[in-house]
């Protein structure tokens, strides 16, 4: 059996090396190994069409891209050593994320843009490893991006 | 004796009038099967058949050649060829097979046949038999390819190029190439013939200007469907230069369409009062199927198969006010509840597929079909003749009463995703819930068969399918007793094809002389050793018996192949121009 098998994935140069060696040892196998009745590789069972297959692998991978989106990231607040984890997934968008960490850290928090000597402000850590001002590009985007997050203080803006 | 006599009287009676008056008496007949018939009767009307004949319908390109294809009919116009196997479309023939298109282009060219349509199935196209094509024949208006592959965007421009009364390009689930090229902008300024237009197939971009200024200036468009680089703003203005269109396959919409842009869009769509046919919408939003609320009262014909990211209640949403449906293609997201509102909603359905959204079973969810959307569907639509249905389970008792409800299946084709899977409520084989079907269904011509099924399924359908042509067989039968019923008892048989079932050569050899009756036999993963193979090669030289072995190197082993090695693949068929010499290393020809 095992003959056969190192026979099919030879190249060609050791295929007519071990040519030899097979024809000698064919003789002396009693049975090849024949393919199970039962085998159902992934490749061609279900019987469909490679176009509607592509379509649903594209599925699949946006699919994943829901199921793996547990967004994890941690979040510190500027003066306090130990920091907290939010799933950001949870959010629909920068106020619920603003509510939800102005409660957590219980004082007001706000986005970029309105800066004033009041207010902490949210600030993230991207891909780059670059610090951001929050509320800038689009939730969705935001969300590939964001890395980690930082409430700093008011001055520091 | 004396019906002979009695049809040669007929015949030479008829015979007073001139050919022409016979002929166009012919004329009256297209089915290739009665014209068959007919050049059978008679010499005379052998000949009158020949130069008459227009359609030519080769199921099997190995069957017969090009060189006398031509000779027999020489005013031939237009072609059908079919090459690979069905099973190659999941994945089991070799891409180097073989069903090579050249020769024929070639050997039409060269004898100057005055061809206008080509429609292959499963052929290998190269961008030189495409130019060639386009050379070689003036009058050329119609090429539709389906499941093909080996070309590129290159052999598309010169289809576009130089043939001046192109009417029909239809380019279906193929392989192609796409090399990005500017193929759209080889159609001629002074083109405006085309009537069907689908590249839905090509995955790379388009160009849109092009294909906006082609679309406005073909006032006979009436089919097109474009492919996925065709976005929302894009499709706006195709369909308003083309109100007339019956048949819309849509492209790929940006995920958050502008609330403007959706506007526009749903304002060309109602302007087009004649669209019928809906197909298309991979990778888009749901909102975009709500687009075409305006007209959906009209479709008659809906394939949302590849619409993967419509989520099931969109999908019934949209398909309850379909009410005129008679074809719907769908996944199977759609699930029981929404088969239920299909049954109830779509009266004149008449042919339905649903296709596995989860085909591995990778996911946790449970919206997959199961045998209650089948007997919904069979109980609620009356018209009902053709099913393709994917599903998880099925029972006896429901296919006992889908038989019972629908007694008009031609095609009736069960997926169950599991193999050998039983009646998951009795946990017995589905024996009689298919044997119900073929009982049922006196006119059944196309049958599939899955779960779990012992030899007795196939005693039913020899005892009852008598109008079988073709059967698909997959994990299933114990014994050669089941091949051998199915090939004893259906008369009208023409394609068998099996995988991975315990039949061998004893039910391959019993009766060689079934296979001239037949287009072909596919069996993989069987019984059936090298040995019997070749025994049958030589009891039968008028078949050529192919096995297609597992790799490459196997053809090498040929002289010291021991007989009782099981066959891999085989492929056996009909043909009157003995073996083939295209075929590659991996296949061998005994």
């Amino acid at each position: 059996m095992e003959i056969c098998n190192s026979y099919s994935s030879s190249s060609v140069d050791s295929t007519k090396h071990s040519a030899s060696e097979s024809s000698v040892n064919l003789s002396l196998s009693l049975t090849f190994p024949s393919t199970s009745p039962q085998r159902a590789t992934k490749q061609d069972w279900p019987p469909i069409k490679p176009r509607l297959k592509d379509t649903l692998k594209v599925r699949r991978r946006l699919l994943q891209r829901d199921y793996d989106t547990c967004l994890f990231v941690k979040v510190y607040m500027e003066g306090v050593p130990i920091g907290r984890k939010l799933d950001l997934s949870t959010f629909s968008g920068y106020e619920s994320l603003l509510e939800n960490l102005s409660h957590m850290f219980n004082t007001s928090i706000i986005c970029g843009n309105h800066r004033d000597r009041k207010h902490h402000v949210l600030t993230y850590q991207d891909t780059d490893g670059d610090w951001m001002m929050v509320g800038d590009i689009p939730w969705e985007m935001f969300l590939e991006t964001v890395r980690r997050l930082k409430i700093t203080k008011p001055e520091r803006c | 004796m004396d019906r002979a006599i009695k049809l040669q009287l007929s015949t030479s009676e008829m015979n007073y009038f001139p050919d022409e008056v016979i002929e166009h008496i012919f004329d009256f007949i297209p089915s290739h099967r009665d014209r068959n018939s007919i050049s059978l009767v008679s010499k005379s009307w052998h000949k009158i058949e020949r130069y008459s004949r227009h359609q030519v319908f080769i199921g099997n390109c190995y069957a017969i050649s090009p060189e006398r294809l031509i000779r027999r009919f020489p005013c031939l116009r237009s072609l059908t060829l079919k090459g690979k196997p069905h099973f190659a479309d999941f994945n089991l023939v070799p891409h180097e097979w073989g069903g090579f298109l050249h020769p024929w282009i070639d050997a039409l060219s060269k004898a100057r046949v005055g061809l206008e349509e080509l429609r292959l199935k499963r052929m290998v196209v190269s961008d030189e038999s495409l130019e060639l094509l386009s050379r070689s024949f003036v009058g050329f208006k119609s090429l539709v390819l389906v499941s093909c592959d080996g070309f590129t965007t290159d052999g598309l421009a010169s289809i576009a190029a130089n043939c001046r009364n192109l009417r029909e390009l239809d380019l279906q689930e193929n392989e192609i190439d796409d090399h990005r090229g500017q193929w759209l902008n080889c159609f001629p300024d002074s083109s405006t013939t085309l009537v069907s237009l689908n590249f839905a197939c090509l995955k790379g971009e388009t160009n849109l200007s092009a294909l906006e200024r082609l679309v406005a200036r073909s006032p006979n468009l009436k089919s097109l469907k474009v492919n996925r680089a065709v976005p929302l703003d894009a499709l706006t203005r195709l369909m308003s230069c083309a109100p007339q269109l019956v048949d819309l396959g849509v492209g790929c919409y940006e995920n958050e369409a502008e609330p403007e842009s959706f506007e526009k869009l749903m304002a060309a769509i109602k302007k087009c009062t004649l669209l019928r046919s809906l197909s298309g919408f991979s990778e888009v939003a749901p909102v975009c199927l709500t687009a075409f609320y305006p007209i959906c009262e009209n479709l008659t014909s809906l394939n949302l198969s590849y619409a993967a990211e419509i989520q099931g209640n969109h999908l019934i949403e949209f398909v309850q006010f379909c009410k005129r449906l008679q074809l719907l293609w769908i996944l199977d997201s759609i699930g029981d509840k929404g088969l239920e509102i299909v049954a109830s909603s779509c009266k004149e359905l008449q042919e339905l597929r649903v296709f596995p959204s989860d085909p591995h079973d990778e996911e946790d969810n449970n919206t997959a079909v199961t045998e209650v959307g089948l007997v919904a569907i069979s109980a609620g639509c009356p018209k009902l003749h053709s099913i393709l249905y994917f599903c998880k389970q099925m029972t006896n008792a429901a296919l006992i009463t889908v038989a019972k409800n629908c007694p008009n299946f031609i095609r009736f084709r069960l997926c169950i995703l599991e193999p050998n899977k039983p009646d998951h409520i009795t946990s017995q084989s589905l024996d009689e819930g298919f044997g119900a079907i073929v009982q049922a269904c006196k006119g059944l011509r196309r049958l599939s068969v899955s779960g779990l099924l012992t030899d007795k399924v196939f005693l039913y359908i020899g005892m009852y399918a008598a109008q079988l042509e073709m059967l698909s067989i997959a994990f299933a039968g114990d014994t050669d007793k089941g091949m051998l019923y199915v090939l004893n008892g259906c008369k009208k048989l023409r394609k068998l094809e099996i995988r991975d079932s315990p039949f061998g050569n004893a039910a391959l050899l019993a009766d060689v002389g079934k296979y001239e009756t037949m287009r072909s036999l596919w069996m993989s993963s069987c019984e059936v050793t090298l040995g019997g193979c070749k025994r049958l090669a030589r009891n039968a030289p008028w078949l050529n018996v192919e096995i297609i072995n597992e790799n490459e190197n196997g053809r090498m082993e040929r002289n010291e192949e021991d007989e009782r090695e099981k066959v891999d693949r085989l492929y056996l068929y009909r043909t009157v121009v003995g073996t083939r010499k295209d075929a590659p290393p991996c296949v061998t020809i005994l």
